[in-house]
């Protein structure tokens, strides 16, 4: 049973392994730049999602407001290197470091509210941020900050003329995102979510200290939430509250996840690889007046799939796997 | 030695109805002590009031020689006391080795060793074949079952059962009762609350009788169920004999 178990987390890793050298061998034979800006953002957002779930899916911690912690990323990034010039690196670094803090700050209060004041909260607080941005002078207030260009070079993190520096960093972000996740969930902080998830009480009974559970979550969550706000102000190379802070950043990370299979390992991937061309191509295709056609598309597609498989669409692959299993 | 557990004046207010009013007993290494009586009789007060699940109004919780009321749940399990509730807590998404896994975690954190650890006291409690099946898709027995594994695998010296005897089969009951008696002989103390008589009367060395939040009577099985008092507190006074 042991061996079995051994060799389904040893699967899951090579599985990992050829997917990511699949991934990034894609770029030599996919051209066309709009697609390259396609396949950045998904990665990105599988990361994003990943990280996501593990606060909200495993551990069960729903948040809608995870906006925050990926403004706070671009934010400090942007700003410690415009200001002070810090290098991005150290200000991606920085900035998932606040975040991580500012996570188990805002968690203080926040993980004693239950079930749907919990996320209310989460809402409320990324809203209240994106709000004192906006009236921030020292940090751009509405207008933002535009990231000024020195020259393309990995030191800098800047590059004008290529996009396939930023798709090897986002896709190195994804993968280590789901490695942590990956680790994590064989740890006894994965057990310890899980267990807080499903009956906090029963956890309690059992030496697991709800609370801390769940501000290791969110710190873990929200640092790499922020490492990926951090890329997406270089890569974008222009950011102001709204378009790093809005509510729609924490529905485009909480969207893989729900619908690729929440608290899964797979699930954010699978979702994020689904969600994203979906939503960018039918942005394209209905052009600019079709704002929030992409959120109604894929609304329409989470019905459907909570009423066909509830567990997310990688129920499709691991029902089969159980059966097999037993 | 001191007694295992040692409550000393317990009090328990819930705004205006006292639940437990000063409740002093104490459980000996290696016993098996039945905690009885009516419904409403604060039972579970008590039972939650030696978890942890809340701090007492008044008095104090003594464990294994330390003072342990202001301790919480989490860290009282860490001390030796597991429990069991009486509505079954399974973690339901999760599988039957995993959920006993979580309750292993507390005395180690090497995963491999809490997995051996986990296989180890589901076959102890029988449920070794349903390892990889998930918690939600357990029969109600078996469910009580996950729930002592659960508590077991924290290696507890104390282990509290609250009611995992009532609503069983006779046939259930009895495979309960074998793991109970297998459980004390592995050296672990047991404290069970239970209001079914029958099935505890025969299991407990000691059975303490709780009534209107007070300790009514307390003593040897076959001497508290002919207690007047005991007979009277759960069927009514015409039915005590020579009372």
């Amino acid at each position: 049973m042991d061996t079995s178990f051994a060799k389904a987390r040893r699967r899951d890793l090579i599985v990992a392994a050829c997917l990511a050298a699949i991934a990034a061998l894609v770029p030599l034979f996919v051209r066309d730049v709009y697609v390259q800006n396609i396949m950045v953002l998904t990665l990105m957002y599988a990361a994003l999602s990943q990280s996501w779930n593990i606060l909200s899916g495993y551990c069960g911690q729903i948040s809608l407001g995870h906006a925050l912690y990926f403004g706070l990323g671009a934010y400090s990034t942007a700003l410690l290197f415009t200001k002070f010039g810090v290098l991005p690196w150290f200000g991606m670094l920085g900035g998932g470091l606040i975040s991580a803090c500012i996570a188990m700050a805002l968690g203080y209060p926040c993980f004693r509210l239950r079930g749907h004041y919990f996320v209310i909260a989460t809402i409320v607080i990324a809203e209240i941020t994106l709000l004192l941005f906006q009236n921030w002078d020292w940090a751009g207030a509405a207008l933002g900050i535009d990231i000024p260009v020195r020259r393309d070079s990995w030191l800098y993190f800047q590059f004008t003329r290529s996009k396939l520096p930023f798709f090897y960093f986002a896709l190195a972000l994804a993968v280590v995102a789901w490695l942590v996740t990956w680790w994590l969930q064989d740890s006894k902080w994965g057990y310890w979510w899980r267990a807080v998830k499903d009956n906090p009480d029963a956890a309690e009974s059992l030496g697991v200290v709800v609370f801390n559970s769940k501000m290791g979550a969110a710190a873990v969550s929200a640092f790499l939430t922020a490492v990926g706000g951090g890329f997406y102000a270089q890569f974008v190379s222009y950011i102001d509250p709204e378009s790093v802070m809005g509510f729609q950043f924490s529905l485009l990370m909480a969207l893989p996840a729900v619908l690729g299979g929440i608290g899964t390992l797979w699930g954010p991937m699978l979702g994020a690889v689904i969600l994203i061309p979906l939503t960018e191509l039918t942005r394209s295709f209905i052009g600019g007046t079709g704002r929030g056609v992409d959120l109604i598309v894929y609304g329409t597609l989470i019905v459907l799939i909570s009423l066909a498989r509830p567990e997310g669409l990688v129920g499709l692959f691991s029902r089969r796997a159980r059966e097999t299993v037993r | 030695m001191t007694a295992l557990l040692e409550t000393r004046g317990v009090w328990q207010r819930f705004s205006g109805l006292i639940a437990n009013s000063d409740i002093s007993i104490s459980v000996e290494r290696g016993e098996i002590v039945g905690l009885i009586g009516p419904n409403g009789a604060g039972k579970s007060t008590l039972f939650n009031l030696i978890a942890g699940v809340l701090p007492p109004t008044q008095g104090s919780i003594l464990f294994d020689g330390e003072d342990v009321t202001a301790l919480k749940a989490a860290q009282r399990c860490q001390r030796g006391i597991a429990r069991t509730f009486q509505v079954v807590k399974s973690f339901e998404t999760m599988s039957v080795i995993d959920n006993v896994i979580v309750g292993a975690l507390v005395r180690t954190t090497v995963m491999r060793e809490a997995r051996r650890k986990a296989h180890e006291v589901l076959e102890f409690a029988g449920l070794g074949a349903r390892a990889n099946a998930l918690a939600a898709e357990l029969i109600p027995s078996e469910k009580r079952r996950l729930e002592v594994a659960r508590a077991l695998a924290t290696e507890p010296k104390l282990l509290l059962l609250d009611e995992v005897l009532t609503g069983l089969t006779p046939i259930e009951a009895q495979a309960g009762v074998e793991l109970v008696r297998r459980a004390r002989a592995s050296g672990v103390t047991v404290l069970m609350v239970e209001h079914v008589m029958e099935i505890v009367m025969p299991l407990v060395d000691r059975a303490i009788v709780l009534d209107l939040g007070k300790v009514l009577v307390e003593g040897k099985p076959a001497e508290v169920v002919r207690d007047s008092r005991v007979i009277s507190a759960y069927l009514g006074d015409r039915h005590a004999v020579g009372a």
